[in-house]
């Protein structure tokens, strides 16, 4: 080993292991095609998500200065020193483009799905928030004779505690929707009557916030000894039904196995 | 129901049997008579969503002011031809969205032995539909009746089967892009 | 924002975690260790095997600067018996023969004498459990040692594997051709099985419920997923409303301390499909 690569080697700083590398990946391959197999928002794996966006960063460093180096290739020492530039170029570049591949493909699902369910998450979000002021806005606004749509978009800027978003999502959503419902003002609902203008009314039975569907199926494999699946998805509910034995594959509701999955021991396919 | 889903507002708009319990003045409207009453035992075919809210009284077992029945799509004489032979009947012409349709109903009628059929009728509809979908050739002979007799859930089923397939292919080379 | 793709990963991208599966290349030039995002590289040093992930495999056979060494299963006398057995076998008229065995799980014929399973996970840097599964396990790495008796079970990405390997180093493989129409037969034979699970999809309609679709392929999930998906959606809602009746019966039954489970045991029987 040279100094070289001594030097690189601290850099990485402490437990930043090629195994810790090799695992983030993993990680990160099955929380996308988990992402991607179901209807809602997975929770945000943000210390894997940091550690794997600073690596990220790193080999575009380490690559662009394996660039520069072979920019000079022209002197015959460099090229005999070097003769797998190329090659190693190439196969750098290609495993970041398939890490970014992943987490691009992973950070679009995850705002599709939640532009689809914005009021969904809002509400959620916002039932969730310690101020006094945004748990009793609703009430006051529906006096309110200037009502527009956008007064009915949850206000979290007083939540702590995002999850299942990340801080970027959660302030993403509240502009979009924000956006959205003024759009939705101007161009229509602002004709409507005030007490027509909401977007979370449940007026008839049939609620304007709708979340995802959690009694879908997903195809699940089980890692663990012995997995029960659940027969509803509420929280406490302890009713079993099914059980998965290790290495088996199975079609079942997502709401039945979702805990077993936060454990580790359920993998979506 | 879903508030947004255009197939579940479509679904609200599919007309059942009500028969009026109760003489209505002023409600002849709902006949193509304006301004006259309806009378007490009359029978008209009203939307899902206006029949299920004026039976409301009815199923709480206080005052009713109209009766459900079943809609002809899901009559006796449709699970018969179900039961003996679901690919020849032609959902779409009893009702545009077919299953959606009963979900309705079954949350309103207690009918068990109607979700047998109907799940059976779904099983062995969705195994044809998967062979219809699976080839490359596309629809023929008796298959294009067939696949025109589809409700929209069931198309939208043939639209997923046939999607991957085709993606399929593509991906392994047996066919080009577009 | 539009994501087009609908849920579920699509063959494109189940191809895409296919080229994560690791095989072993011969090496025809040398090459130093590298620092991928997906973990370290090993230098390559001919004629010593190495084990690469496979897009790096392809990239280099791509460039004639390695040769990969089919998996066991990829050969033409391990998928006849495969094929046999998928297509001929008693015990797997309607299941798919077994999948290669995760790390700590004990053999059919071990489970069945009581042996039970060692799942020792490892332990993720944020302190969770992780249990190692397809493409990250050896599964289509060369063997050394043959056993004669036991046939290679056909892993998790095996359409995929095959299909790639045929396309790229049809030349590494023993008879490209028969493996190609034996791969060929092998997923029809497989997709048959796979259709006909339609007809147990009630099974999974119903909450905690399932239906067991073991030894299954990742690109047989991905050209069904749409469908089967789609057919139990269907059957759990015209049976939502006697789901919803069974329920507050068993609840009530419950209340009344009448509630043996019984009504559970009776199911479990059609599940397995």
């Amino acid at each position: 080993m040279d100094i070289d690569d001594i030097l690189a080697s601290v850099d990485r700083g402490a437990g930043a292991s090629p195994e810790s590398t090799a695992l983030d990946h993993q990680q990160l391959t099955r929380f996308w095609v988990a992402e991607r197999a179901v209807s809602e928002v997975l929770p945000w794996p943000a210390p894997l998500m940091e550690r794997v966006m600073d690596r990220v960063r790193m080999q575009i460093e380490t690559i662009e200065d394996l660039a520069s180096s072979s920019g000079d290739t022209g002197t015959p020492t460099n090229a005999t020193h070097n003769p797998n530039l190329n090659l190693r170029l190439s196969i750098l570049q290609t495993d970041l483009a398939r890490t970014q591949y992943i987490i691009r493909s992973l950070l679009r699902q995850r705002l599709a799905k939640l532009t689809k369910h914005s009021m969904h998450y809002l509400v959620q979000l916002a039932s969730r928030s310690k101020s006094p002021f945004s748990q009793s806005q609703s009430q006051s606004q529906s006096q309110n004779p200037n009502m527009m749509p956008e007064d009915s978009v949850p206000d979290i800027s007083a939540v702590d505690n995002v999850s299942p978003l990340s801080e970027q999502e959660s302030s993403f959503v509240h502009a979009h929707q924000t956006l959205l419902a003024g759009h939705y003002g101007g161009s229509f609902m602002g004709s409507f009557p005030r007490t027509l203008r909401r977007l979370d009314d449940n007026a008839g039975g049939t609620s304007m916030v709708q979340g995802p569907e959690t009694k879908e199926v997903v195809f699940a494999r089980c890692l663990g000894v012995e997995v029960p699946v659940f027969v509803g998805g509420e929280d406490g509910e302890e009713e079993v039904g099914v059980t998965m034995r290790m290495g088996d594959v199975w079609v079942v509701r997502w709401e039945g196995v979702r805990r077993a999955w936060e454990r580790g021991e359920v993998e979506l396919l | 129901m879903s508030y947004y889903d255009i197939d579940s507002v479509l679904t609200d708009a599919q007309k059942l049997p009500c028969t009026f319990e109760l003489e209505v003045p002023g409600l002849g409207v709902l006949e193509g008579n304006p301004g006259e009453d309806i009378k007490a035992g009359t029978r008209i075919d009203l939307p899902l969503w206006l029949g299920e809210m004026l039976s409301i009284g009815a199923r709480l077992g206080t005052s009713r002011l109209v009766t459900l029945d079943m809609p002809e799509a899901l009559s006796e004489r449709v699970m018969n031809a179900l039961k003996a032979d679901p690919r020849t009947v032609d959902l779409r012409a009893l009702a545009p969205h077919f299953y959606s349709l009963s979900e309705r109903i079954l949350e309103l009628f207690e009918e068990e032995d109607m979700v047998d059929v109907l799940s059976d009728t779904f099983k062995k509809r969705a195994s044809e539909i998967a062979d219809h979908a699976h080839n490359s050739r596309g629809a023929v002979g008796d298959g294009v009746d067939f696949l025109r007799g589809l409700d929209e859930t069931e198309r939208q089923l043939f639209r997923a089967a046939h999607d991957r397939a085709k993606e399929m292919r593509i991906w392994s080379g047996e066919a080009k892009r577009k | 924002m539009a994501f087009p793709l609908p849920r579920g990963i699509t063959p494109t991208e189940i191809a895409f975690l296919a080229e994560m599966e690791t095989v072993t290349v011969v090496p025809r030039q040398r090459l130093e260790g590298l620092e991928l995002l997906g973990g370290p590289l090993e230098p390559l040093v001919p004629p010593r095997r190495a084990s690469l992930p496979l897009w790096l495999a392809l990239l280099l056979k791509r460039q004639r600067r390695a040769n990969i060494m089919p998996p066991p299963w990829l050969h033409p006398e391990a998928l006849s018996l495969l094929l046999e057995i998928e297509s001929q076998h008693q015990d797997y008229k309607n299941a798919f023969s077994p999948p290669p065995r995760l790390p700590g799980q004990p053999s059919v014929r071990d489970y069945q004498d009581g042996v039970m399973p060692t799942a020792r996970p490892q332990y993720t840097r944020d302190g969770q459990k992780y249990y190692p599964a397809p493409p990250f396990l050896p599964q289509n790495v060369a063997q050394t040692t043959f056993s004669p008796t036991e046939v290679p079970p056909l892993p998790f990405h095996w359409v995929e594997v095959g299909n790639m390997l045929l396309d790229a180093a049809s030349d590494d493989l023993v008879d490209p051709d028969q493996v190609r129409r034996l791969l060929k037969d092998l997923r029809e034979v497989r997709m048959a099985k796979m259709r006909s699970g339609v007809d147990v999809m009630d099974a999974a309609a119903m909450g905690g419920g399932g239906v067991a679709l073991t030894g299954v392929g990742a690109m047989e999930i991905g050209e069904e997923r749409g469908f089967l998906t789609g057919v139990v959606d269907g059957l759990r809602k015209i049976g939502a409303s006697k789901e919803q009746a069974r329920r507050e019966q068993m609840a009530e039954q419950r209340a009344n301390g009448g509630y043996d489970g019984t009504q559970d045991e009776e199911e479990e029987d059609y599940m397995e499909f």
